[in-house]
């Protein structure tokens, strides 16, 4: 059988004649790691694209199921990739195709479309609810199994929305350093509202105006790389109009995943989709271009600007022990690690211990762990292990899903896990002077 | 396909979820780093030395051909299984059985990958020297079964030089030993050189003991930029002249150092003909001494800088460069025809020119890479090879290529070995009666010749 019509722009295509098969991207790919075998490995994808375009079989239902279960889009591949293959555009676009032929699955569909919409909730409440349920509630359990995620360890919802606890511009006091705008995602808002309280805490004692505008969106990565790229689309011109400014001087991301987006992704999506005739046109591109310029991990931006940090006063009692997990997004989409550790090492009551195979994959990959329980719990329980190797009380990362699955494995162990931003806001209100905003 | 019956059977060995035969998995076991491909019928993960045993009886019994595989990095096709029937992959045999420090070997099974074996014997303060680029995933069968190299060539050898024993099982599923674990032994015919470097042709290597040293002390790399590939080349028939002997020297011309650094940002000059890696290791003292001594001569052969890395991350970022010299060959250009046709060293800067040469003659990029300390060339053709016309020409240089290396008292291969891609140039080295003679040998070990057929001995 031959697929009838081009199911990637030729620029995508193009990139599995690139791979030279030399199979450096197995040892990258925690998936191949786990399983051992050809076809869940991204060379093995690489080659099955090559074929599907070539003509020589088709986008089966059974390479959808390979393209969902066997991939956590971590973009590890991408990273290790010396041919500069983009294995992330070739699999997501092809994702894309095989949920137009075979659909997602209900859930997930109806996951997505929360997040997208997540701004049209009232109350977060139900929010909340539902998202405990489709993340292992009785629901779940029954359909399909309970996933990786240990239900227990699941933080609870914010009482309410982050964005409704903020006005729209929160100024500092004294000297205004910068003026930035805060993307805040999907996951601070409804869940890790303290990372975005320490967020708008750190910049403005720095002296930065941060702007938090109302009625964001979900930067549609989670949505994109599930394969919807309909939904996708509808985020990202939202996001786009929103804080495509020129007049800001950065836009500051907390989630390694939004960050990815914002600087990566956009682009490259929105080019694939003008080159396949999907109504996106020049202008959005450069809107996003721009966008991509301007963006800025937290901790990249802290980090850039040290010299408005306050002085720390030095701490003499007994040290926490705290090491880092790179989530992939970050150090791999973004190429941010040094940073967050070089501001780690700067806390005073904080002992910086490295872990073994830091960036290696917490096996969270968003809703993977759901779907694909079993393959996700074997490369959760490595990095678990990697952990309490270090005799480490707390792991600090940068990414709200990293944090929900180390965060929820590690539980029982009396290990926290923690966004970096929230470790230097505790190292502020230790040192003293300068106040946290009214709160 | 295979038939229901044989299915069955199998499926009983290894188990259904080992069996793979949708049309998915038989195109992810239908290639390797070469260029050539072929569809397998099935595909089959055993467990276990005696899972293999009991799959090659059935095969034998049935005349199904059987290609062994690991990760599937070589260089030269051997994995490709040309005549379709059952691709045999080795991966998940990967436990180290055991590493004994007193008398520094270490058993493994054949799917247990290199590097991983590198990391665990260095925690015990030992070596194990091969390092094959491909390194963090090929594993310890396939480097057997393509008798692998690597940088650390010219101080310490190929595989073959570090394996004291191997178990195998025959194409009819009998289970042979060979060697042991002592440091010494010549107890009947060498069979363990029989089987390194077969590969997959006379039998199916599943487990092996490698010999260990104790780990170097001490190691220094250096490197030194040329404004003549010719002054490069020289330097290295120098050095080895000298007497010294490092662990590993690898020359790259200016088309290899771009490409590395469009993708890894290393730091390279991007200007200079040729660029040597050069490390020592041993005492501290002497490695010193010999970085002294070779900073000379790069210095009177005209290198116009030597550098010598500040510390560890800075040489594991050189080397990290260097090992994806392959892959990166293909950022510009889809397809890389890497060959590794080797000289003896003083032969070295004839080689080099002379491909050079051939480039220019046949209008063709050739990025030049060579374990030179040992001779070892790495010409590496980029191209496309869905333009025809071109790949016509790629043959011919290949062909020149060849012809020269033999001219300069050279081999086909170093390292890589001979697989699909340089069947044909076989005569070229070896005289009709030592071919027939391998056939001969296959003949016994493998009778119905269902063992990788299509490849070298034929």
């Amino acid at each position: 059988m031959k697929e009838k019509k081009s199911l990637l722009s030729d620029v995508t295509n193009e990139h599995v004649y690139h791979c030279a098969k030399c199979g450096l991207c197995l040892d990258a790919c925690p998936v191949y790691r786990e399983m051992l075998m050809e076809s869940h490995s991204p060379r093995g994808k690489v080659q099955l694209a090559k074929h599907i375009i070539e003509g020589d079989t088709e986008l089966t239902e059974h390479m959808h199921d390979i393209l969902f279960s066997s991939c956590l889009l971590c973009g590890s591949c991408v990273a290790a990739c010396p041919s500069g293959v983009r294995q992330d555009a070739l699999f997501s676009g092809l994702r894309w195709r095989a949920a137009e032929r075979y659909g997602l699955g209900f859930a997930k569909k109806l996951f997505f479309q929360v997040l997208a919409r997540g701004w049209l909730m009232s109350t977060s409440a139900w929010f909340g609810k539902w998202v405990r349920k489709i993340f292992g509630g009785p629901w779940i359990e029954s359909k399909m199994k309970a996933g990786n995620l240990p239900i227990d360890g699941i933080p609870p919802m914010n009482p309410k929305p982050f964005n409704d606890e903020f006005p729209e511009i929160v100024r500092p006091e004294g000297t205004v350093n910068a003026h930035v705008l805060y993307f805040h995602g999907c996951a601070t808002n409804y869940v890790f509202g303290d990372v975005g309280k320490a967020v708008v805490s750190v910049l403005t004692r720095m002296g930065v105006q941060v702007e938090i505008p109302k009625k964001q969106s979900c930067c549609g990565l989670p949505i994109f790389l599930s394969g919807d790229r309909k939904t996708a689309l509808a985020c990202i011109r939202e996001v786009v109009g929103m804080f495509s400014r020129k007049d800001v001087d950065a836009i500051i991301v907390d989630c390694a995943t939004c960050g990815s987006a914002l600087r990566n992704e956009y682009v490259h999506i929105l080019k694939e989709l003008r080159d396949l005739g999907e109504g996106v046109d020049d202008d959005l591109v450069k809107s996003a271009e721009y966008l991509a310029d301007k963006t800025m991990d937290v901790s990249e931006f802290i980090d850039a600007h040290r010299d408005w940090l306050p002085v720390f006063r030095p701490f003499d009692g007994d040290k926490i022990r705290v090491t880092y997990h790179d989530p992939c997004h970050l150090v791999k989409g973004q190429k941010v690690g040094v940073q967050p550790r070089r501001l780690l090492k700067l806390l005073p009551a904080v002992e910086f211990v490295e872990m073994e195979e830091a960036d290696r994959c917490c096996g969270g990959g968003g809703e993977y762990q759901i779907e694909y329980g079993d393959m996700s719990a074997r490369i959760t329980n490595r990095k678990v292990e990697n952990v309490l190797k270090t005799g480490a009380g707390i792991v600090a990362t940068g990414c709200p899903g990293c944090t929900i699955t180390i965060g929820a494995h590690l539980a029982k162990d009396n290990v926290r896990t923690v966004h970096t931003v929230q470790l230097i806001k505790m190292a502020m209100d230790e040192s003293g002077p300068g106040k946290s905003p009214t709160m | 396909m295979l038939g229901e019956e044989t299915k069955k059977k199998l499926c009983e060995i290894v188990g259904e979820e080992a069996y793979l035969d949708s049309v998915e998995d038989l195109i992810s076991y239908s290639y390797d780093s070469s260029v050539s491909e072929a569809i397998p019928d099935a595909v089959l993960l055993p467990a276990g030395t005696d899972q293999v045993s009991a799959i090659m009886k059935v095969a034998n019994e049935e005349g199904i051909p059987v290609t062994p595989r690991g990760a599937g990095t070589n260089l030269s096709g051997g994995t490709v299984p040309l005549k379709g029937g059952i691709v045999l992959v080795l991966t998940r045999m990967n436990r180290l059985i055991e590493l004994n420090r007193e008398n520094r070997y270490a058993i493994v099974e054949a799917g247990h990958t290199n590097l991983s074996l590198q990391n665990k014997v260095k925690k015990e303060g030992l070596f194990y020297p091969p390092d094959p680029a491909s390194w963090s995933v090929s594993t310890m069968g396939g480097n057997v079964g393509e008798n692998a190299g690597g940088p650390r060539g010219v101080k310490y050898g190929v595989t073959r030089d570090w394996i004291l024993g191997l178990t195998a099982v025959l194409a009819d599923g009998r289970i042979i030993k060979a060697g042991g674990i002592t440091a010494k032994n010549v107890t009947g015919i060498d069979l363990i050189s029989l089987f390194t470097g077969s590969e997959g042709c006379l039998g199916i290597v599943t487990e092996i003991t490698v010999k260990l040293l104790p780990l170097p002390p001490f190691q220094q790399s250096l490197q030194a930029y040329f404004p003549q590939l010719d002054g490069a080349s020289r330097t290295v028939a120098r050095i080895i002249g000298e007497g010294i002997v490092p662990v590993a020297l690898e020359l790259m011309d200016k088309v290899v150092v771009n490409m590395i650094e469009d993708s890894a940002h290393i730091g390279l000059p991007r200007d200079v003909e040729g660029t040597l890696l050069i490390m020592v290791d041993g005492e501290e003292a002497t490695c010193r001494q010999q970085v002294e001594i070779m900073t000379t001569i790069c210095r009177e052969e005209g290198a116009s800088a030597v550098q010598v890395a500040g510390s560890v991350e800075e040489e594991e970022k050189l080397w990290l460069g260097r090992r994806s010299a392959f892959g990166v060959m293909s950022r510009k250009m889809p397809t890389c025809v890497l060959e590794d046709c080797t000289v003896p060293v003083s032969n070295l800067p004839a080689m080099i020119k002379g491909t050079v040469e051939i480039g220019k003659k046949y209008k063709l990029t050739i990025g030049v890479m060579a374990h030179a300390g040992d001779g070892n060339t790495h010409p590496m053709i980029v191209t496309d090879k869905r333009d025809k016309e071109e790949w016509e020409r790629v043959e011919k240089a290949v062909s020149e290529i060849f012809q020269l290396a033999v001219d300069l008292g050279g081999t086909l291969s170093g390292e890589h070995g001979i697989g699909i891609s340089k069947k044909q140039f076989l005569p070229l080295i070896m005289n009709e009666d030592a071919r027939k003679l391998m056939v001969e040998i296959k003949s016994v070990l493998d009778p119905k010749g269902i063992l990788n057929p299509g490849k070298f001995i034929e």
